[in-house]
């Protein structure tokens, strides 16, 4: 099971991803409301896997991830996104996420999206 | 004010509803609505620009704000708290980011700004433009749409 940080500005969205992880069995280690934030955590915990929503204040998901990747191109990394938002999410697989959940998704969506990332 | 900039806020706030709330989102009757109008109890303001601008607004009262953000969050909401004002947020963000796509397919590629959530009775709610208004009624009561676009100059 893997050790994740979510980052999301929505208090609920943060939850909601926080139910479906841990009811997977993963563990969420780390939780942030922007992008600044996620860096911090990711170097700090050094996490399994990093879900970024993309439209944060501060630091924004893009950000974010090319800061991570900088960090360690290995990383694992899965963008949240709303539709509308198509050029973000070909931006954020060119930096190296690994995959993306489009809002409002599944629980299997996402943790399809999360197994992929961590096999792949 | 195009009906045409309606319909894909209409159509993504019935797909979105239905996959958080389930069962079915039917369209009410279209209504023009004045540049200056009393909000609902709870309204979630959002802002358009780009090929289009204005502000959509999405108009509920409490009882089915509680009702949406408890079937978005899988939990009873006792009272209409951070974590639910954070759901509503949410809906209208991704109700007005589903719509973007469908604009975008259209011709007109908009970005929207976070939601800004305004409750209270009598609020009194001011647009550039006069809105066309269509109610979605769900199993958790009316959700009025008010769109207030207009098309950019240049």
């Amino acid at each position: 099971m893997a050790k994740v940080v979510i980052a999301d500005d929505a208090m609920f969205m943060r939850a909601t991803v926080k139910r479906v992880l841990t009811g997977a069995g993963h563990e969420v280690v780390g939780e942030g409301e922007n992008g600044r934030v996620a860096v911090s955590l990711y170097s700090s915990l050094q996490p399994d896997l990093v879900i970024l929503d993309i439209t944060m204040p501060e630091l924004d998901g893009i950000g974010a991830l090319g800061e991570i990747m900088s960090m360690n191109p290995a990383a694992r990394v899965i963008m949240c996104t709303a539709l509308g938002q198509q050029d973000k999410v070909k931006e954020a697989l060119m930096l190296g996420a690994r995959d993306y959940v489009v809002k409002p998704f599944t629980p299997d969506k996402l943790l399809t999206a999360v197994n992929h990332a961590l096999v792949g | 004010m195009k009906v045409e900039f309606v319909n894909p806020f209409l159509q993504a706030g019935s797909d979105v509803l239905i996959q958080f709330v389930g069962g079915s989102a039917e369209y009410g009757q279209l209504a023009v609505r004045s540049a200056i109008f009393t909000s609902q109890e709870l309204s979630i303001v959002v802002g358009v620009s780009g090929k289009i601008k204005g502000q959509v607004i999405y108009g509920m009262s409490t009882v089915t704000a509680s009702k949406i953000a408890a079937a978005m969050m899988g939990t009873e909401v006792v009272t209409f708290d951070e974590m639910a004002m954070s759901a509503i947020s949410e809906l209208g963000n991704i109700i007005s980011g589903n719509a973007m796509t469908l604009l975008s397919d259209a011709g007109f590629t908009c970005d929207i700004t976070p939601p800004t959530i305004v409750r209270g009775l009598a609020v009194q709610i001011a647009t550039h433009t006069p809105a066309l208004v269509v109610p979605l009624i769900t199993a958790c009561g009316n959700l009025d749409i008010n769109v207030a676009l207009q098309e950019t100059e240049g």
